[in-house]
């Protein structure tokens, strides 16, 4: 075996590389023998060359915190994850399973109501989400999807069994890396990529492009789709030109667009043009002054009337956040139950709401065992991991949560599965998780892999880019390069 | 094409322009210095006429009360807190091809992100504290290998024809205001043959014009050498140049925008073109090369706000019909002082 991995180890974790006895798994034998050919200054060499290109290319991320926002490159480490063709059916079939549920909640939700009607769901933890829009109920929405794009985020526990760990149905981002660190990979082990049967992302760019233009009014021919950004103060700004440069759309901000007649238009060098679907990444509360924050200098005053009237589409539709609050994520197996009559394929972590009295109490007694989290924060945000956290960290937030008990959730602490990662001039165990995308358009596709976040400080769970974390690519690797699914062409 | 995006991309080929005529300026400013050190001449008297170039003369009084070299090379380079500096135009070159990163080549993006990252490095302050020169000539090649990728990778639409003006207009701005710099000075040769007429030839060189002067005119005359600058349209950074090649651009422009008769900005360049096309250098002298330079410089600025009033606010183009204009908008282009609302917002929205 590859002096690389000669000190590895995998202690007492599930590692998605070696089994227990430390044997390789079979679906990293070819990769292992691959990388196990080089040196750690070979290896350590491809790594720089790939960093260098990220920075040159502007692959990076802002940080803020201090005055001037500081760009990084997404710590990107080479050795990807590989996901074996069974497994990868599994969690395609859990996420196909679950965002059509959830659209099917948020469709009742903002309309009939009926899961609350017959009491599979309690009708005040849903209502009082803070981003349950009730000023958009009734409204018809293209096709009646929610979310059409979805980066569930998902774990391994120490039985490297599957589960869903948050469903970002708003405005889930991290897609571009996948694609970014597939280039890489491409560049840095092209042999290795032409020798295994790894399923494509490339396409992903048209995809998201069908998935859009599906929700045009059905008398546009040739819909004009675009990506509205904050802007490039934001963190993920590489992100948003860089779908829009994968799909051939423009990127436009708020002051771009302009409303008449209940239709939106942009302001070009030969006047106005009419837009017929927004992909839309600024949030809820920003998006039009007229009918949300009122301070916002981010929105279009009178989109949502447009929308509304259906002359624009959104994507995501408003109000989707009602499905990404942690509280409400606890009920999911219980909508799965409801609108599809099936069980969970990928289940949930076991939650505990501040809400519930019995539960809060629970939280409360055991906060030294638990992860704690706000029900609307996502980016590592606004969370307490209670075996890491001082005394001091964890009474403050005790204090939190019994002021706010509906706002906070609770979760045990996973022991959440372990990958090497390159460390210095060896390779060392890291935690991390998967973020597949999904796109619900006239049909439901999943993007085979992801981008699996790695938690690259030394036993941290937190994968987040905010909190140091970094990146791997991700091979779903067929079984048969014969039977691999067709991919749609990548776009131009 | 969106009017944001034509707004930064004028922008951006203006800042790069920018950047390419301080580093050029410094580095013929020390050479001219190093040539007149010998004659044992004020300092302050070579440094002055930089910061009349770039129009900082107040925000420098502001840091410094005296004229240094060493003050003036480190506030036009790399001042963070000086909007108009090497530093500041660089990066707000880049941050303008990063808002419209989707609309350029991607060689295009590396070159002025390559670029950038070297201004910011350490390695370039260390450049540029041990060997400016080479700190100089490395922004200009930047700025020479931006120009030479935009002309082989962008097609001629909008893009190229916004990119053409922000250069041209730059150059002839920055050009007017080197002139200007050396009205005062007397435009009788030296007595002696051999002397040579430092600051007329210090001219030619902060605007690579040495060479292709010295093949046209042998003698150093200052009246030639500012009918060479100012007038001769073969020369491609004389203003009647620039001016020439801002007006194909407008006319592709305003031609492929449909806009009928004769659209401002097509009224005033073209104007302008002809009277410099008409006029002769005794003309500019007897009317004074500053007060020449001073109308230049303002019909110079009517064309660019000419430019954004009809590509950027619409106040031409042709509006729905039953819908009153479209109200004006600010200029969308990224500056060194942004709106800090703006920003914050921008930066909350994440998931």
């Amino acid at each position: 075996m590859s002096s690389l991995f000669n000190d590895y180890q995998p202690e007492s974790f599930f590692d998605e590389v070696f089994s227990k006895s430390g044997k390789a798994r079979p679906h990293y034998e070819a990769m292992l023998d691959s990388v196990g050919s080089l040196t750690p200054s070979e290896y350590s060499a491809r790594q720089k060359a790939v960093d260098a290109a990220f920075l040159r290319q502007g692959v990076t991320f802002t940080v803020y915190g201090d005055d001037q926002g500081t760009e990084r490159i997404f710590p990107f480490d080479l050795m990807p994850r590989i996901i074996p063709q069974r497994e990868w059916e599994t969690v395609e079939a859990g996420l196909i399973q679950r965002i059509t549920a959830l659209n099917l909640f948020l469709d009742d939700i903002y309309h009939g109501q009926k899961i609350i009607a017959d009491k599979a769901v309690p009708s005040e933890l849903v209502l009082s989400a803070s981003h349950y829009r009730p000023e958009f109920r009734g409204i018809k929405v293209p096709h009646g999807i929610y979310i059409h794009i979805c980066g569930t985020d998902l774990v391994r526990d120490g039985k490297g069994d599957y589960y869903v760990l948050e469903d970002n149905g708003r405005c889930p981002s991290g897609a571009s890396y996948m694609l970014e660190n597939r280039n890489a990979m491409k560049r840095a082990f092209p042999g290795l990529l032409q020798q295994l049967p790894v399923r494509p992302v490339d396409a992903y760019g048209s995809m998201l492009r069908e998935t859009l233009a599906h929700l045009a009014p059905s008398s546009v021919l040739d819909p004009v789709i675009v990506v509205l950004t904050p802007g490039i103060y934001n963190s993920a700004y590489f992100e948003h030109c860089y779908l829009a440069k994968q799909m051939g759309v423009p990127i436009v901000e708020g002051r771009d667009l302009i409303i008449r007649n209940d239709r939106v238009f942009m302001r070009t060098t030969k006047g106005l043009e009419q837009v017929h679907v927004i992909y839309r990444r600024i949030d809820d509360d920003f998006l039009d002054p007229l009918v949300f924050r009122k301070d916002s200098l981010l929105g279009v005053p009178g989109i949502i009337n447009a929308y509304r009237k259906g002359h624009v589409a959104l994507a995501n539709s408003i109000g989707t956040g009602v499905a990404d609050d942690k509280a409400v994520y606890a009920l999911v197996p219980k909508m799965i139950k409801y609108y599809l009559d099936q069980d969970p394929i990928l289940p949930n972590v076991t939650t505990h709401l501040g809400v519930d009295p019995k539960e809060c109490s629970y939280i409360l007694d055991n906060l030294d065992k638990l992860v704690v989290k706000a029900v609307n924060e996502s980016g590592g945000y606004g969370m307490l991991m209670g075996p890491h956290a001082s005394k001091k960290e964890r009474s403050e937030f005790g204090e939190r949560i019994r002021k706010n008990p509906r706002n906070y959730i609770a979760q045990p602490v996973l022991q959440l599965s372990r990958h090497p990662v390159f460390v210095d001039d060896h390779f060392e165990g890291r935690h991390i998780d998967l973020r597949p995308y999904v796109l619900c358009g006239d049909r439901v596709r999943v993007v085979p892999g992801g981008l699996t976040r790695v938690a690259l400080k030394k036993g941290s769970l937190v994968v987040n880019s905010s909190q140091g974390g970094g990146s791997k690519d991700t091979w779903v690797l067929w079984d048969d390069p014969l039977t691999m699914p067709a991919e749609p062409t990548p776009a131009a | 094409m969106l009017s944001r995006v034509a707004d930064s991309i004028y922008w951006m080929a203006r800042y790069v322009e920018r950047a390419e005529n301080l580093s050029r300026l410094l580095l013929s400013t020390q050479d001219l210095l190093l040539d007149a050190g010998a004659e044992g001449v004020d300092e302050a008297q070579f440094w002055q006429p930089l910061l009349a170039t770039t129009g900082d003369e107040e925000a420098y009084s502001k840091l410094h009360k005296k004229i240094k070299g060493k003050d003036v090379v480190e506030f036009l380079a790399l001042r963070a807190d000086n909007p108009n500096s090497m530093l500041n135009s660089i990066r707000a070159a880049r941050e303008n091809a990063r808002t419209v990163r989707d609309q350029i080549s991607d060689e295009i993006w590396e070159s002025l992100n390559s670029l950038r990252l070297f201004v910011e490095s350490a390695e370039g302050k260390t450049t540029h504290r041990m060997q400016s020169a080479a700190f100089y000539e490395r922004v200009l090649r930047g700025s020479y290998q931006f120009q030479g990728i935009a002309d082989s990778t962008t097609p001629r639409g909008e893009i190229w024809h916004f990119l053409r003006l922000g250069t041209c207009l730059e150059r002839a701005d920055k050009m007017s205001r080197l002139l200007d710099t050396c009205s005062g000075l007397s435009l009788e040769l030296p007595p002696h043959a051999q002397a040579r007429p430092l600051r007329w030839a210090a001219l030619l060189r902060s605007c690579s014009a040495w060479h292709a002067f010295q093949a046209q005119h042998r003698r150093l005359d200052p009246s030639r050498i500012i009918a060479y600058l100012l007038l001769d349209e073969t020369f491609p950074r004389s203003i009647a140049c620039c001016v020439a090649e801002a007006q194909a651009a407008l006319q592709s422009l305003c031609d492929d925008a449909g806009l009928q008769g004769m659209p401002a900005p097509l009224r005033h360049v073209g104007r302008l073109r002809a009277d410099l096309a008409y006029t002769t250098v005794e003309e500019v002298l007897a009317t004074g090369l500053h007060e020449y330079i001073d109308d230049l410089q303002s019909r110079l600025n009517q064309i660019g706000e000419a430019i954004f009033q009809t590509f950027v606010q619409h106040s031409e183009v042709s509006q729905l019909p039953e819908e009153a204009p479209v109200e004006s908008t600010a200029s969308g282009a990224y500056h060194a002082h942004a709106d800090e609302d703006l920003q914050v917002q921008q930066q909350q929205q994440q998931q």
